[in-house]
C-alpha cells in the first residue's frame, strides 16, 4: 500500500500558485494550484484538452504563466525558463520521445549533459554514469546500441534513465507506460516507489487508473483549465476519479434530433488498420455514429482505413454496398465516402489556393465537359456552397485568409456535393469558435436526416454525448466499449476509455 | 491607377517577364546593328522555340512539385536514335519520329513510376536516369556524331512556312496546348493543387501517383520532340548536344514566376522566360570574351535576372 507518511507536510519542491495561461486570446488554464512535495507520488488527472500538457510546460520552465506564479523551495522564480528548471532539478519524461535514433543509449543519456574534462566529453564519466541510471531502470542492451534499434517501450526507459542521470529532485512523468509492456510497466512501478522513498518529487500523469491508485498517495484533478480536485487518494475508488474529470454543464450549442435509423450500410467484422485492431462495427443510414477515446488510440487509423487512405483489412466487410474495403481514397469517394481530416492546414486544404478552388476542388472532374473545366458551373458550384454554409468572403481569396472556423467549414462544405452516404469527421470542430460548432452540429444533424451515415471522431467527449445515436469507444487500438442511445453519457464514455469495467446502465 | 498596376504586375509575375524581354528587345535593337533585323529576331525566336518547348514539360512538372532533371539527356538521347531509327524506305520520315518520341515518351513513364511508387524522391530518380542514359549511348553510338537524313527532320529545322520557322510554328501549337491543358482541364487544376499540399490533395480524392507518371511522360514527350528539333536545326547529333538545355529550362520557368516549390505558376511566363534567356546569351555573345568569361557572365546574369523576376515570395 502506498501509505503517506502522516507526519508534517515537508515543502514543496516545485510549485504553481495560482497561474494562468491561454493560447490566442484561449484561455488553457484559469488559476491553476499545485505543490509538488518531497517523498510523494502525485498524480494529475484530466481529459483531453483539460490543460494537463500546459501545466507540465509551465512547470519544466517551457512556457511562462501569463499570471500567477512558480515557487521554488519557498521562493519565487521571476522568469522560470528551462534553464531554471534544470538548475532547480526538474526533470521531464515527455510522451513525445526526445531520443536522437542515430545515437547510442549512452550518448542519449548524456545528451546535453556530457561530463567533460578539459573541453572534450569525458567518456569514461559518462559511461560511469550511465552505467548507474541503466542498471536502475533495467536496461540490459549494450550501452552502444543506436536508439534506432530499439523498441518503442525500450526507448521509454532510455527516455526516463536520462531524466535520472541528470540526479533531479523532481521528476515528471507524461504517461510514462503508455508504450511500456506489462514487464517494465512493473519495473517502473518499483523504481517510481523507490525514487519516492530517496525523498524525490515525482508527478505522474497518467490515463490508467490503476496505476495511479496502486503508485499516488495523492492526487489534483484538472477540468476545462480550473482544479476540481486536490486531495488525498487515499480511500478514493475508481469511479469517483472519474466523476471528477467529467460533468460540466451541457451547453445549449446541440440541436434536438430524434434518432431515424434506416438501412444498414456499414457492417465490419475483425477490421485491422494502422493500430486499430480487431474492430467490429456496424451503422445505419441516417445515424451519427461517435468515435471517442483518448487521443491516439487507434481511431483515426479506423477513419483513415474506412478511406482508403492507410492499409485495411478485415475478415468480413459490407461498406456502401461493396463486399470489400477501398483500396484507395479514390474508390471510396466512388463509393460515396467522404472524410475531413483533423488537421486542416496540412490535410485538408490547399492553403495559398482560392476558397473557390478549395470547394470545388473534389468536383472538378465531374463538372468538366469533355477535357474543359466548365467555369460556368464550378462558379455555380462554389456560390451555392458558400450561401448555403454561410461561407464569408470573396471566393478567390486565398483560404488561409479565413478563420479557423470559416476553413473549416470549407474543408466540410467541399464533400457535400458528391452526396456522401458515408461521411468520417476527425475531430471537426477543434479550433472552431463556438458559432461554427453550432452550425456544424446542426448540419451533421440535418446531413443524417437526409439518410447519410455520419461517423464523427471527436476528442470532444460532450459532442459524442450530445449528437451521437451510439458511440464506439477506442482503447488501446480496440474498442472497449459500444454505448447505446441512452446510455451515452461522459462517466460511460470516459469509463470506456481508461479500460474500467463497464457498468450496468440505470 | 499607378498602384493598381504594380499591384497586378506583382500577382502575375510572368507579365513582369514579358516587360522585361520587351525592354531589353527595344534597347538592344537601337543600341546594337543588327540586333533588330527581322532575320535577327526570327532566328533568336527559333533557338527560343527548343527552350521554349522542353521547358513547357518542366513547368508542368515544376508547378506539381517536381523536377525532371533528366530533360538533358532524353534531348540527346532522341537527337542520337532519331536517325538510327528512321527507317530508309520511309519517304516522309514520320515513323523516326514515332519511334523516338515513344521512347523519349517511355523514359518519362519510368521517371514518373519511380516518383509515384517506388516513392524515388523526382531529383534523385531523374538524375539517376540522366546519368543511366548518358552511359547508355556512350554504349550504343560512341562518340561519333550521327548525321539526320530524315525528310520530315529537315523539314522541322528549316521550313519557313507562312514566313515563319517551321520550329516556332510547333513552339506556338506546344504553348497552345500547355496553356490549355494547365488552365483549362481539371488536370491542370489538381496539378497545381499538387503541387501546393499533396497530402490534402490525396485525401481530397486526387490521384496524385496517376497524374506524376502523366506529368513526366509529358516532360519526357516534349523533352523528345525539342530533341527532335534541335537536330533538325543543327543537321548532327552528338553526346552532349541536349546537355545545356537542362539548365536553361529550369531558368526559364522560373524566370516565368512559376514557384520552385510548386502550387504556383503558369507557362505563359515561361514563354518570355526562354525568348529571355537566349536573348541575354546572344548578347554576351556579342561582347568580345573567352568561353569561360562568357559562361560565367551567363550564369549570374540568370542570377541577376532571377533576383529581378523570379525571386520568392516570403511565405
Amino acid at each position: 500500500m502506498s501509505a503517506e507518511p502522516s507526519m508534517p507536510l515537508n515543502e514543496a519542491t516545485v510549485e504553481a500558485r495560482g497561474v494562468h495561461r491561454g493560447f490566442f486570446g484561449n484561455p488553457v488554464l484559469k488559476g491553476v494550484d499545485i505543490a509538488l512535495r518531497p517523498g510523494r507520488v502525485h498524480a494529475l488527472l484530466g481529459e483531453n484538452g483539460a490543460g494537463k500538457s500546459t501545466l507540465i510546460n509551465l512547470l519544466s520552465g517551457a512556457l511562462l504563466p501569463h499570471a500567477g506564479e512558480v515557487i521554488v523551495d519557498g521562493g519565487s522564480v521571476s522568469r522560470f525558463s528551462p534553464e531554471a528548471a534544470r538548475r532547480a532539478g526538474i526533470a521531464v519524461v515527455q510522451q513525445e520521445l526526445s531520443l536522437v535514433s542515430e545515437l547510442s543509449i549512452a550518448e542519449n543519456i548524456g545528451l546535453g549533459a556530457y561530463p567533460r574534462r578539459f573541453g572534450l566529453v569525458d567518456y569514461g564519466a559518462l559511461a560511469e554514469g550511465v552505467e548507474q541510471v541503466c542498471r536502475l531502470v533495467g536496461i540490459q542492451e549494450n550501452r552502444g546500441t543506436p536508439i534506432s534499434a530499439l523498441p518503442l517501450g525500450r526507448r521509454q526507459m532510455v527516455e526516463i534513465a536520462k531524466a535520472l542521470f541528470r540526479r533531479p529532485r523532481v521528476l515528471i512523468l507524461d504517461e510514462p507506460t503508455s508504450s511500456l509492456s506489462a514487464h517494465e510497466a512493473g519495473v517502473l512501478a518499483d523504481l517510481v516507489l523507490r525514487l519516492r522513498d530517496e525523498g524525490l518529487a515525482v508527478l505522474y500523469i497518467s490515463h490508467r487508473l490503476n496505476e495511479v491508485l496502486a503508485l499516488c498517495s495523492h492526487v489534483t484533478v484538472l477540468k476545462d483549465g480550473v482544479v476540481t480536485a486536490d486531495r488525498s487518494l487515499a480511500g478514493v475508488s475508481p469511479d469517483e476519479l472519474v466523476r471528477l474529470m467529467v460533468g460540466r454543464d451541457a451547453e445549449h450549442l446541440f440541436p434536438s434530433w430524434s434518432p431515424v435509423a434506416g438501412k444498414e450500410i456499414v457492417r465490419l467484422e475483425g477490421f485491422c488498420a494502422g493500430s486499430a485492431r480487431d474492430v467490429s462495427f456496424h451503422a445505419r443510414r441516417g445515424e451519427v455514429v461517435g468515435v471517442g477515446g483518448l487521443v491516439g488510440q487507434g481511431q483515426e487509423d479506423f477513419l483513415q482505413g474506412l478511406y482508403g487512405a492507410v492499409a485495411a483489412r478485415a475478415e468480413a466487410v459490407s461498406i456502401a454496398g461493396s463486399a470489400s474495403l477501398p483500396k484507395s481514397v479514390e474508390a471510396a469517394n466512388a463509393l460515396g465516402i467522404a472524410y475531413v481530416p483533423a488537421d486542416r492546414k496540412r490535410e485538408s486544404l490547399v492553403l495559398t489556393h482560392s476558397i473557390a478552388i478549395n470547394l470545388a476542388l473534389p468536383s472538378i472532374g465531374r463538372l468538366a465537359r469533355g477535357w474543359s473545366r466548365s467555369r460556368h458551373a464550378e462558379a455555380e458550384l462554389v456560390s451555392d456552397l458558400s450561401a448555403r454554409l454561410a461561407i464569408k468572403g470573396d471566393p478567390a481569396r486565398p483560404v488561409q485568409a479565413l478563420s479557423g472556423g470559416n476553413q473549416q467549414k470549407v474543408a466540410l462544405a467541399k464533400w457535400l456535393p458528391l452526396k456522401p452516404a458515408i461521411l468520417l469527421l476527425n475531430d471537426p470542430t477543434r479550433g472552431v469558435d463556438l458559432d461554427t460548432k453550432r452550425e456544424i452540429y446542426r448540419m451533421l444533424r440535418a446531413l443524417a436526416a437526409d439518410g447519410t451515415l455520419v461517423v464523427l471522431m471527436s476528442s470532444d467527449t460532450p459532442e459524442l454525448v450530445h449528437l451521437c445515436d451510439r458511440v464506439y469507444v477506442f482503447r488501446e487500438g480496440r474498442v472497449s466499449g459500444v454505448l447505446a442511445h441512452g446510455t451515452i453519457s461522459e462517466e460511460a464514455i470516459v469509463g470506456a476509455a481508461l479500460g474500467l469495467p463497464e457498468r450496468k446502465a440505470a | 491607377m499607378n498602384r493598381s498596376l504594380v499591384t497586378r504586375v506583382a500577382a502575375h509575375p510572368w507579365v513582369l517577364t514579358l516587360v522585361l524581354v520587351a525592354l531589353v528587345w527595344i534597347v538592344a535593337g537601337f543600341t546594337l546593328r543588327g540586333f533588330g533585323s527581322w532575320g535577327h529576331l526570327r532566328y533568336l525566336l527559333e533557338l527560343s522555340a527548343v527552350i521554349g518547348i522542353v521547358a513547357a514539360g518542366q513547368t508542368l512538372v515544376v508547378i506539381a512539385g517536381g523536377i525532371d532533371l533528366s530533360v538533358g539527356a532524353v534531348m540527346t538521347v532522341s537527337a542520337i536514335l532519331l536517325p538510327l531509327l528512321s527507317p530508309a524506305d520511309d519517304p516522309t520520315g514520320l515513323a523516326g519520329i514515332g519511334a523516338t518520341l515513344a521512347i523519349a515518351t517511355g523514359i518519362g513513364i519510368l521517371n514518373g513510376a519511380g516518383a509515384a511508387y517506388l516513392r524515388v524522391p523526382p531529383i534523385i530518380m531523374t538524375l539517376a536516369m540522366a546519368t543511366f542514359l548518358q552511359g547508355l549511348l556512350i554504349i550504343v553510338a560512341g562518340g561519333s556524331a550521327v548525321s539526320v537524313s530524315n525528310p520530315a527532320v529537315i523539314w522541322l529545322g528549316s521550313a519557313r512556312p507562312l514566313g515563319l520557322p517551321a520550329g516556332v510554328i510547333l513552339w506556338i501549337l506546344v504553348s497552345a496546348a500547355t496553356l490549355y491543358a494547365l488552365h483549362r482541364t481539371p488536370f491542370g487544376a489538381r496539378l497545381m493543387a499538387i503541387g501546393a499540399n499533396p497530402i490534402a490533395s490525396r485525401l481530397s480524392g486526387l490521384a496524385v501517383d496517376r497524374a506524376s507518371v502523366r506529368l513526366y511522360s509529358a516532360s519526357g514527350f516534349l523533352a523528345g520532340v525539342a530533341g527532335i528539333l534541335l537536330l533538325g536545326m543543327n543537321r548532327q547529333g552528338y553526346a552532349g548536344i541536349g546537355d545545356p538545355y537542362l539548365l536553361s529550362s529550369i531558368a526559364a520557368v522560373v524566370l516565368g514566376g512559376t514557384s520552385i516549390l510548386g502550387g504556383r505558376g503558369t507557362y505563359a511566363g515561361t514563354v518570355p522566360g526562354a525568348i529571355l534567356l537566349v536573348t541575354s546569351t546572344a548578347l554576351i555573345t556579342v561582347v568580345n570574351a573567352s568561353p569561360g568569361w562568357r559562361s560565367i557572365m551567363f550564369g549570374s546574369l540568370i542570377l541577376a535576372l532571377l533576383l529581378v523576376s523570379g525571386r520568392e515570395a516570403r511565405r
